[in-house]
């Protein structure tokens, strides 16, 4: 029969919280093939699943990839533990012209026959029934597993393949990602996700002087990453009257600095509202005048209660880049519609701000009542998990 | 509603949906299958050639259905390109579906001239005068500009074309013009000329091309050799007829005097406004205008929220700076920035033009106030 191989990384540090763990991410997975037909069963210390139609294997694999919390998986046939049937199994494999290794574990130690000379029987087999095959201890092209567990079946598998890896969705609570449209903020989502953190997104949109189309772009984004993070639920604010009053009343070098106070400060504020535990963005220091450490410490310092965290603060735009390709944001990111960073963006913003300095520009401007109303006119569009 | 972008697309005569619906529901027939009531159609097709000859004023040549302006240029050029030393020559003002022809010959390995803008928005003739040759295989020069209203002088440069290189095709994409200025082709002896349906309220998906000498075409698709070979393809029967409806239903002179009122209003309502400046062209159609200090896109969504659509012409983001055709003029990014065209229908009143300029100077200083 074939089945799926399961492995899972770093649940083994939890201790007694692995329950809590595991059964999140047994239910990751069953979310993740809903509408997949499959028996998911937990065998001494692995997952195996079974019982799907062939011809989904494929599509069951690229769905669990994107599982976090599982480390690999391998596509193998489980047969009876028989040294006979394992045999006739193994003979299966296509190694012609290849050079190859063999591994076999026996945790069923009734098994007749010890590891090692398994193996050796196996490798033997293996060279009589293919062409030009070699074995290779060191640096095979050919790895072939046999795992024999102790519920009396053996499972054969030739490919390892990589998973997400990082904890099971949920795991770490809630967050809020700021979502701007641009190339980084979907990869920090990711990132935070990838930790186990489920996301809730915050937008600011600036019509007129921003399009409907980039609204729709960051949810299109929001809907890209649904795939790893499930459901999203995306709040959008319109931030045109707060742009207005700051370009109208600050200096233009602070524009950039005191709205970012006011977006952490709206972001607190829907933290608190909808029970969220930290704020998320996609700042990457030095990257922008706004990402200098004197900017962040200046935006972060009106967040009292929550914390703010930065999965992409240390990565050069390149490392940042190639996740985007990989979670399938790029293309959409690269879409040339304005966001609201770049309306009334002064010519020479100040890079090292103080506290002091902000609060003095935010004194012209009734920052509680723009807070206030952002929060009112705030519009909350659910985003379903792409299948 | 008001609706000030009619250079984009205009709104369908109804009659022309009639006409539509009759040719697709009951006179259905494909026009190249072999019994009575094909030929019929076939014969009808025939007549509306004739009758669109006739308002280009010439009674020579082949019209070719095609699906639009854009294909229709497409097959203009690329179905004049031949092998060899040959040389094309464009204006750095054409559409896109000119333009990007005109790269694609380039990156083929053509040689290919781009002519410049003068700062009213006509092909710079001189230096057209300068750039054709004895090697000249195509000139392709719009008849009017779909971003500025201006209208090329299309004798001049058939004139130029006769001294300078009377070996070469002349193209005109006309989608700006026909059915909206009173002209004879004649006058300028083109070769190629590319009609657009949904610009002067046909249906979309229809155009025209229409070829002088067909047998100095090659045909670009390849299929069952409808349309003498030229655009394989089962005519699209029901838009061409009411393409036909609307062509027929349109009074050249007497829309073009009317618009030119229109125009003339809108121009007289809005140059007092401090900030607002626009360019002088000869298209009553097309008006282009900037606001200085203000982003033509964002006064065109504020300007919906009004019930009134402006169009901006091609987009251009602080990222991505570029409008081809008005950098080639000599406007700088800001003026580019600022940029908004209008263009007209008759089917509009001066009320609307009143209106419309009284909300988009509001709108303009509502913005700027809050922008400056």
């Amino acid at each position: 029969m074939n089945v799926i191989l399961l492995r899972f990384g770093e649940l083994y540090l939890k201790g007694h919280n692995r329950n809590y763990f595991e059964s999140t991410l047994i239910k990751n997975i069953k979310s993740m093939l809903e509408g997949e037909e499959f028996k998911l069963e937990m065998t001494f210390g692995r997952y195996v699943i079974s019982n799907y139609a062939q011809e989904r294997q494929g599509k069951i694999i690229e769905k669990l990839k994107k599982v976090f919390g599982l480390y690999s998986l391998s596509p193998a046939v489980e047969v009876d533990a028989e040294v006979e049937t394992i045999k006739s199994e193994v003979v299966k494999i296509d190694c012609k012209n290849k050079s190859f290794k063999v591994f076999v574990k026996r945790a069923d130690k009734s098994f007749p026959i010890s590891s090692m000379d398994f193996a050796k029987d196996l490798g033997e087999l293996i060279l009589d029934n293919n062409e030009n095959s070699s074995v290779d201890l060191y640096n095979p092209q050919c790895e072939i597993h046999v795992d024999i567990r102790m519920n009396h079946k053996a499972y054969i598998f030739d490919k390892i393949i990589k998973c997400q890896g990082g904890l099971p969705l949920g795991c770490s609570g809630k967050g809020l990602l700021l979502l701007s449209g641009g190339i980084d903020s979907p990869v920090a989502g990711y990132l935070m996700a990838k930790r186990g953190m489920e996301l809730e997104a915050l937008h600011f949109h600036s019509y007129p002087y921003t399009s409907e189309q980039a609204k729709d772009k960051v949810v299109k984004l929001a809907s890209l990453l649904t795939s790893y993070t499930g459901d999203i639920r995306l709040h959008v604010v319109s931030f045109t009257r707060v742009q207005e009053e700051i370009h109208k009343r600050c200096r233009p070098e602070f524009m950039i600095t005191i709205m970012r106070r006011i977006m952490m400060r709206v972001a607190e504020r829907i933290c608190e509202k909808y029970n969220l535990g930290a704020i998320v963005t996609g700042e990457s220091l030095g990257q922008v005048a706004s990402q200098t450490m004197q900017s962040m410490t200046v935006t972060g310092s009106v967040v009292k209660e929550k914390p703010i965290f930065r999965p992409c603060i240390v990565m050069d735009k390149e490392d940042i880049i190639e996740i985007s390709r990989d979670i399938n944001t790029y293309d959409t990111s690269i879409l040339p519609y304005e966001d609201c960073c770049t309306v009334f963006l002064p010519k020479n913003p100040v890079i090292k701000p103080t506290i002091k300095q902000a609060e003095n520009e935010e004194q012209y401007i009734d920052v509680k009542s723009l807070v206030d109303e952002c929060l009112e006119k705030e519009e909350l569009i659910q985003i379903k998990r792409e299948q | 509603m008001i609706y000030l972008d009619n250079a984009a697309t205009t709104k369908m005569f109804e009659g022309g949906a009639d006409i539509y619906k009759k040719y697709a529901c009951q006179s259905f027939f494909n026009p190249s299958a072999g019994y009575n009531k094909s030929i019929e159609i076939a014969k009808e097709l025939d007549g509306v050639r004739e009758h669109i000859k006739r308002r280009l004023g010439t009674t020579k040549g082949s019209i070719i259905f095609t699906s639009g302006a854009t294909e229709s240029n497409n097959l203009a050029i690329i179905g004049s390109k031949r092998n060899g030393k040959w040389e094309y020559v464009f204006s750095l003002g054409e559409h896109p579906s000119v333009y990007n022809v005109a790269r694609f010959l380039e990156s083929q390995g053509h040689i290919v001239h781009f002519v410049g803008l003068t700062k009213n928005g006509q092909v710079d003739y001189e230096v057209l005068r300068r750039v054709v040759n004895d090697k000249t295989r195509l000139i392709s020069v719009m008849h009017v500009s779909n971003e500025t209203g201006a209208v090329n002088d299309l004798v001049k440069i058939g004139e130029i074309r006769k001294e300078r290189c009377p070996q070469a095709l002349l193209h005109v994409d006309g989608v700006q013009a026909f059915c909206k200025l009173p002209f004879n082709i004649e006058d300028f002896n083109a070769d190629l000329y590319t009609i657009s349906a949904h610009k002067f309220h046909g249906p979309k998906g229809v155009g025209v091309l229409y070829v002088k000498n067909p047998s100095g075409l090659k045909n670009i698709v390849y299929g069952g050799g409808q349309e003498g070979g030229y655009r394989s393809g089962t005519e699209n029967v029901p838009c061409i007829m009411a393409m036909k409806y609307a062509i027929e239903n349109i009074d050249v002179e007497k829309n073009y005097q009317y618009v030119k009122g229109l125009k003339d209003c809108f121009i007289e309502n809005i140059e007092k406004a401090d900030g607002v400046s626009y360019l002088q062209t000869e298209s009553p159609y097309i008006l282009s205008l900037s606001f200085s200090g203000v982003n033509g896109e964002t006064l065109m969504r504020a300007l919906q929220d009004k019930d009134i659509y402006v169009g901006v012409g091609s987009a251009c983001s602080t990222k991505k700076a570029g409008n081809r055709v008005l950098e080639s003029m000599g406007m700088n990014i800001d003026e580019i920035k600022s940029h908004i065209r209008v263009s007209f229908s008759e089917e509009l009143k001066l009320d609307e033009i009143r209106k419309a300029c009284h909300e988009i100077i509001d709108t303009y200083y509502t913005i700027l106030e809050k922008v400056k």
